[in-house]
């Protein structure tokens, strides 16, 4: 699903992210774990060709597209639909007068979906019933009542945002989810739900995630590969539980003695 | 590096967007100093004596002699707009001043403090925004003479209100900061936390309303003129000579075009500083 | 000994209490007042500070009422730590830590930033310019300025990267203060308090010795807290009960929430000693096993 190699994103002269080699396959979980301005984030941007002003070299494969050469077209096919990112805040990016099932609605009809699902005979029914149906499928995965979908941003939680922003992925057909410290605005109790519904979609629909996070312990109980990142490079990498049980980079072990 | 990006555009816009504001601030800044010297240096720069009559010369197009041309009395309309300047910028001046320094301290104290206080407050400024700005300056015009201090008195009085009303919903939401509670902890005393804290971080938005309403105020001097109760002839000012020029305007566009200009470039410079302000006093541009 | 105690304390902002009829002591050895957002752990803070009277009940300060309390006193011996916009952005951090000191003790902010182990250089920056951990010492420092006995400690380290947030807790835990220590954490209020409570919907649910409440919760609602918090190459986290449920406006207040919530529950359950802690709830012995 993803393929990089060799990626490296600068600014001037400064580089803030450099990663030689990162491939996550469907159904799998890569964590990469630093902290602030270890370059994580940046990384996950440069994935979807989000880097506003950064030099990005090296070859970037995303769901058989090439990232750096494709033109803003193919870029634009692929964010949202076929690879969704997840915030820390998703709240801040839902409008705040429009109704979260409108919302969801404009996006599978941005996209095209509600056709597409026609077509393939997906889902049962036409037009408006059809979407209806894909809009609820969705939301439920994420284990929310489909009356969120009458709702307004400002009248669901956090947590519920959360969800909200993963079952719009859902719905779009997304294979791949990005995500940004998906949980660390939330209270451990709602991280827990988001957590267990992100890795239920993992395994009942081979959905490829790539996590970016500061929280190794949450990530050790996820993910099965990691990278470390510090002050933009890969510091570490390998499956989860060797990096986690036997780090060999300092830092990693730093980050791991922080642990409270 | 965590910061919430929410799309790709935000970003973009963000980027972008400080840089012409600022250019735009600057050129805001230019403007007014270009109009303040104008009309301070009006005595030299004017081409004729202020209250030079003519009837021969009167309603003649803009020419070499005179550069705006002349209203219906034949007087120079470039003199009169020059000279002008300094009545509509006074008011400008004098009235935002006034409400600010009401409507900012009062808002103020009413945003910190809350509870009866705010409610005390709030229902003044209320009884003063029922009364129309034209009303209070009738009202007004009866106790004292009609003159340019009459019509800033009375559009200061109507003024206010507004500026009590943003400031106290922008104080009260700076009292629930982190850093008042730790101030108030500190056993600061209130005046000294509204004057340290809640003021200088409750500026930002009026400051910027104020630069915004700076064209409202000229043109509602204006209005009150043409009811006969602010400027009064022969003095010369913008809103006077819009007003009295604006039935010529199918046949002698002149007379009211250049005065109408000279209130839109000065609205639009104060606006565009606004602007500008609103970034030059965000902290997080204070050099970096 | 206790300086500050909550007694039958009720706190709202508009009509609808946030805090319901607390009583708790801030005792020696650190306390810990754990719960989620919306659980009323930050308007009790505020409390405790003094900032917001109690519509029923008293906050005791000594002998005192805080109505009554030398207030002058009481600022001297009890500051707060607060994570969000605890800095005037306008001002320089020098000046705000100076905020706390009288002014033939201004000198005292270099020694002051040392002591929270930043450069005294630092006085003449503004909160912006520097990073999340700094941000937080220079509160610290401030707090530290009137020299207290107590400090409220909100969420004091929670959007700080993990090493930033174990530096800070070893300052804190370094201090010869006694804290309140506000947060969602539980991880984190293992290290500092001895004693915790644990808060739901504005009700302290439970309250004990916080190794015994960690290790074997008497509370569902403490149980799914702690299942909550990832740990390092376990299990993944368990989500108990779905946390949308809105709390029960009668009876127990977390029993929509509640995978053992049964019949009886429908009744309000009175704070019970269970095993050398204090427990609302009427199946503590089920969940202790």
């Amino acid at each position: 699903m993803i393929e990089v190699r060799d990626l490296q994103v600068r600014y001037g002269e400064r580089v803030v992210a450099s990663v030689p080699e990162l491939d996550v396959h469907a159904g799998e979980c890569v964590a990469i774990v630093g902290e602030s301005g270890s370059g994580k984030s940046t990384t996950l941007l440069a994935l979807l060709g989000l880097t506003e002003g950064a030099h990005v070299s090296g070859n970037i494969r995303v769901c058989g597209v090439e990232v750096l050469q494709a033109p803003e077209r193919r870029l634009r096919e692929i964010r949202g639909a076929r690879v969704a990112l997840v915030m820390q805040s998703p709240q801040a990016a839902l409008s705040p007068t429009t109704r979260l099932g409108t919302l969801m609605r404009r996006a599978l009809k941005l996209h095209g979906r509600g056709e597409q699902a026609a077509q393939r005979g997906t889902v049962q029914g036409d037009g408006r019933g059809k979407v209806r149906r894909i809009m609820v499928e969705a939301v439920e995965a994420v284990m929310l009542d489909p009356g969120i979908l009458r709702r307004y941003p400002h009248e669901i939680s956090g947590g519920q945002a959360q969800r909200f922003a993963i079952a719009l992925a859902i719905a779009l057909g997304a294979e791949v989810i990005l995500a940004d410290e998906p949980t660390s605005a939330l209270d451990v109790t709602v991280q827990a739900e988001v957590v267990g519904v992100l890795r239920r979609l993992r395994a009942e629909r081979g959905l490829a995630l790539l996590l970016v996070s500061h929280d190794l312990a949450l990530v050790s109980t996820i993910a099965d590969r990691v990278l470390v990142m510090k002050d933009g490079a890969v510091v570490e990498s390998g499956p989860a539980g060797e990096v986690l049980a036997e780090p060999s980079h300092p830092y990693t072990r730093e980050l791991l003695e922080a642990l409270p | 590096m965590t910061q919430t990006r929410v799309a790709e555009e935000p970003v973009r816009l963000r980027r972008t967007l400080p840089k012409i504001t600022d250019r735009f601030a600057a050129a805001g800044a230019v403007l007014i100093v270009l109009v303040l010297l104008a009309t301070i240096l009006a005595p030299w720069l004017a081409p004729y004596p202020v209250d030079r009559l003519a009837p021969v010369d009167a309603l003649l197009p803009p020419s070499g002699a005179h550069w705006f041309g002349t209203d219906k009395v034949g007087r120079d309309v470039l003199t009169r707009v020059l000279y002008g300047g300094r009545t509509s910028l006074t008011i400008a001046v004098a009235v935002l001043a006034m409400s600010a320094a009401v409507g900012v301290t009062l808002g103020v104290v009413a945003g910190y403090a809350g509870g009866w206080v705010r409610d005390t407050i709030m229902r003044v400024t209320d009884v003063f925004l029922a009364f129309p700005a034209l009303l209070l300056s009738l009202a007004l015009a009866v106790v004292l003479q009609p003159s340019v201090t009459t019509a800033i008195v009375a559009i200061a009085a109507t003024w206010w209100p507004w500026y009590a009303r943003l400031s106290a919903s922008v104080a009260a939401s700076i009292s629930t900061r982190g850093y008042v509670d730790a101030a108030r902890c500190l056993g600061v005393p209130a005046p000294m936390i509204v004057l340290r804290h809640v003021l200088p971080n409750s500026l930002t938005p009026v400051l910027v309303q104020i630069s915004l309403d700076a064209g409202g105020v000229i043109l509602t001097a204006a209005a009150l003129s043409y009811l006969g109760l602010g400027a009064q002839e022969p003095t010369a000012e913008w809103g006077l000579m819009v007003e009295q020029g604006q039935t010529l305007f199918t046949t002698n566009w002149w007379v009211v075009t250049f005065p109408g200009l000279a209130i839109l470039v000065t609205a639009f410079a104060f606006n565009v500083l606004g602007e500008g302000l609103r970034n030059a006093l965000d902290p997080r541009r204070v050099v970096k | 000994m206790t300086m500050l105690r909550a007694e039958g304390v009720t706190l709202g902002y508009g009509r609808t209490p946030v805090v319901h009829d607390v009583t708790l002591d801030l005792t020696d050895g650190g306390v810990g007042l754990i719960g989620e957002s919306g659980s009323g752990k930050t308007t009790l803070a505020r409390a405790f500070l003094g900032l917001l009277t109690p519509t029923s009940g008293n906050i005791w300060y000594g002998q005192q009422t805080l109505k009554k309390a030398d207030m002058r006193a009481f600022r001297r011996d009890v500051q707060p730590v607060f994570q969000a916009e605890a800095l005037d952005p306008r001002m320089r951090v020098g000046a705000s830590i100076a905020e706390a000191l009288p002014r033939s003790a201004r000198y005292r902010v270099p020694e002051l930033l040392d002591q929270v182990g930043l450069s005294p250089d630092l006085a003449t920056r503004r909160p912006h310019q520097l990073s999340g951990g700094q941000r937080q010492r220079v509160v610290i420092a401030r707090a530290l300025a009137v020299g207290p006995r107590l400090l409220i400690l909100d969420e004091p380290t929670s959007a700080l990267d993990v090493t930033v947030q174990a530096r800070i807790l070893d300052l804190l835990a370094g201090l010869d203060t006694e804290h309140l220590l506000i947060t969602h954490n539980l991880a984190v209020v293992g290290r500092l308090c001895r004693t915790s409570h644990v808060l739901f919907a504005g009700r302290v649910v439970e309250s004990g010795p916080t190794a015994d409440i960690l290790a074997r919760p008497a509370h569902p609602y403490t149980l799914a807290l702690r299942d909550a918090v990832p740990k390092l190459g376990g299990e993944p986290p368990v989500a108990r009960g779905r946390t949308e449920a809105r709390p029960a406006e009668t009876g127990c207040a977390f029993r929509l929430r509640c995978p053992l919530a049964a019949p009886e529950c429908a009744t309000a359950p009175a704070l019970k000693e269970v095993e050398g802690r204090q427990v609302a709830c009427h199946r503590a012995e089920d969940v202790l096993g």
